[in-house]
């Protein structure tokens, strides 16, 4: 199990990880209405309720769409899945998908993977997230990671 | 409150301009609008600049070098809306009756600012794990595929399209037709969209000249095309997703232009509207309520957003074919209607043109609908 010590912390703050390298994403909860926001927002958008709840996000989903990116950023190896992935909450969440791309599928499920993700400006290893096929559904792991490590 | 009108435009052509920079096109522009009006440019009292990456006070170092000091001027950065919302500022500054006749322009050297794809910003969550632009809408294409039956071959009749009208517009950066084999060729950049699907980098400047109906009857030497919505919306946070095959955030800001001009989408007669990518003049169009959900494919291979067709679409060549220089682009929208609007569209001419729609959205900002959208109706 990676452990998360020795890496830096994911620069957008919508990720919490353990010591131990589990985690889950970030997002916020209206205590009023019950809707749920990522990323997280100060502010409920149907109801204006202000104060919401920081709140752990589920980390099963499936897959809404999906596209194959040949040209990226520096960072970033090419070429990789990047798909929203829909969660129960009702919030959609960009991710990278750890798939081959000719087994990516609109509406496959998924779970949330905490994995090293790239490298801060110091060229010290962060941890990210990805998704990736959900265990028992079929669906191979990718040989390749996407980010360069 | 003051009717609008637009009394004369002028853009320069949209290409790489690498010999040239910002100013020396945006002032290209602004002449040409002055020259275009026959107006003494002492007339003008105030002046909106749009751009997104032209440095502070851009638009103050055109007003230098076209004699126009003193008047006040704001610089107007709403993505690709820019261009855009500087005309909306104009049309906003007439309508409250403090001016009678105002400068909007637009401009983009971005060949010095980009060598390849735009990207968002990168403290963007959505930036962080690896989204670019061309990326969010190989997303919304791969769903409006799926949804609708789409092929790939359908979708790249719009860059096929969109050439065919630039080669009739010598301002394009684009001058040569293309082909569906050659679209489907070109290099990927996200699937399932290539590189023949996506607007180029370009630098380019355009300029209209914005009065009041009393200052158009006046000044306008009968010319005078009436600006008669100028809508704005930003993207909604949605507390549950919503259809990426569709456009609530298009189809609010056009029913509040239709409602402010007193106009029926089936009364438009032509558009520009914002085709960064091929994918996107479906999403816009469809959003504006100019053709059916899922039908716009179809209507395109009937010929019916050609020129010549029942509606046409992005007659300038649009953004993939005239080139898409961020500030410039909803400007030059605005030129080309008029120009329609007037008999003046030389090759491009559309039969008994007289009620135009412009369309730019831009911007992507992590769990928003899209940033910025403007739409414009313009009448004869
Ligand atoms: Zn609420």
């Amino acid at each position: 199990m990676t452990t998360a010590t020795n890496y830096a912390s994911f620069k957008p703050a919508v990720l919490h990880v353990t010591p131990e390298g589990t985690g889950h994403l970030i997002g916020t909860r209206c205590p009023t209405c019950g809707a749920h926001f990522f990323p997280p927002r100060a502010v409920c958008s149907r109801c204006l309720t202000e104060d919401l709840q920081t709140v752990g996000l589920s980390d099963a989903g499936t897959l809404y769409t999906f596209t194959v990116i040949h040209q990226s950023t520096p960072g970033f190896q090419i070429p990789y899945v990047l798909g929203y992935v829909d969660l129960p909450e009702g919030v959609r969440v960009l991710a990278q998908i750890g798939v081959a791309a000719e087994q990516a599928r609109i509406g496959m499920p998924l779970d949330l993977s905490i994995e090293p993700f790239g490298e801060d400006k110091d060229g010290n290893p962060m941890l990210g997230y990805r998704f990736r096929p959900a265990r028992g559904s079929g669906a191979g792991t990718p040989a390749a990671a996407s980010v360069k490590e | 409150m003051n009717d609008v009108y637009v009394i004369g435009v002028g853009m320069t052509r949209f290409a790489k301009h690498a010999d040239r920079d910002v100013v020396s096109l945006g002032t290209e522009a602004v002449r040409a609008a002055i020259k275009d009006a026959n107006l003494d440019p002492r007339r003008i009292e105030a002046a909106y600049c749009g751009h997104v990456f032209q440095g502070m006070a851009a638009g103050q170092r055109v007003l230098a070098q076209v004699g126009l000091a003193g008047i006040p001027l704001a610089n107007v950065e709403n993505a690709c809306s820019s261009g855009a919302t500087a005309i909306r500022e104009a049309y906003l500054a007439i309508r409250a009756q403090e001016c009678e006749v105002v400068l909007a322009f637009g401009m983009e050297h971005l060949t010095s600012k980009f060598k390849g794809a735009l990207t968002p910003d990168e403290d963007d969550p959505e930036a962080a794990v690896g989204l670019t632009m061309p990326g969010v809408y190989a997303m919304r294409a791969r769903r409006y595929m799926e949804e609708y039956g789409t092929t790939r071959e359908q979708l790249a009749l719009i860059p096929v399209k969109n050439r065919a009208h630039a080669a009739l517009n010598p301002l394009a950066q684009f001058q040569d037709r293309i082909a569906v084999k050659q679209v489907l060729e070109s290099r990927p950049i996200a699937d399932p969209l290539r590189l023949l699907d996506c607007s180029p980098i370009s630098d380019g400047a355009a300029a209209v000249i914005v009065t009041s109906d009393a200052a158009a009857r006046r000044l306008g030497g009968g010319r005078a095309i009436r600006l008669a919505a100028s809508s704005l919306r930003t993207g909604s946070v949605e507390p549950e997703p919503t259809s990426m095959s569709f456009e609530p955030l298009t189809h609010a800001t056009a029913r509040d232009a239709y409602e402010r001009a007193g106009i029926a989408p089936e009364e438009v007669g032509f558009a520009e509207v914002h085709d960064c990518f091929s994918i996107a003049e479906a999403l816009r169009v469809e959003g504006l309520g100019l053709f059916g959900r899922g039908e716009y494919l179809l209507a395109v291979e009937r010929g019916d957003a050609s020129l010549g067709g029942r509606m046409p679409v992005n007659p300038s060549g649009g953004l993939l074919g005239k080139g898409h220089p961020l500030g410039a682009t909803g400007v030059a929208q605005v030129v080309e209607l008029v120009r329609q609007l007037r008999g003046e569209g030389a090759e491009r001419q559309i039969e008994n043109a007289t009620v135009g729609l412009a369309h730019c959205r831009g911007g992507k900002a992590a769990g928003v609908d899209g940033a910025a959208c403007t739409v414009q109706i313009l009448t004869r």
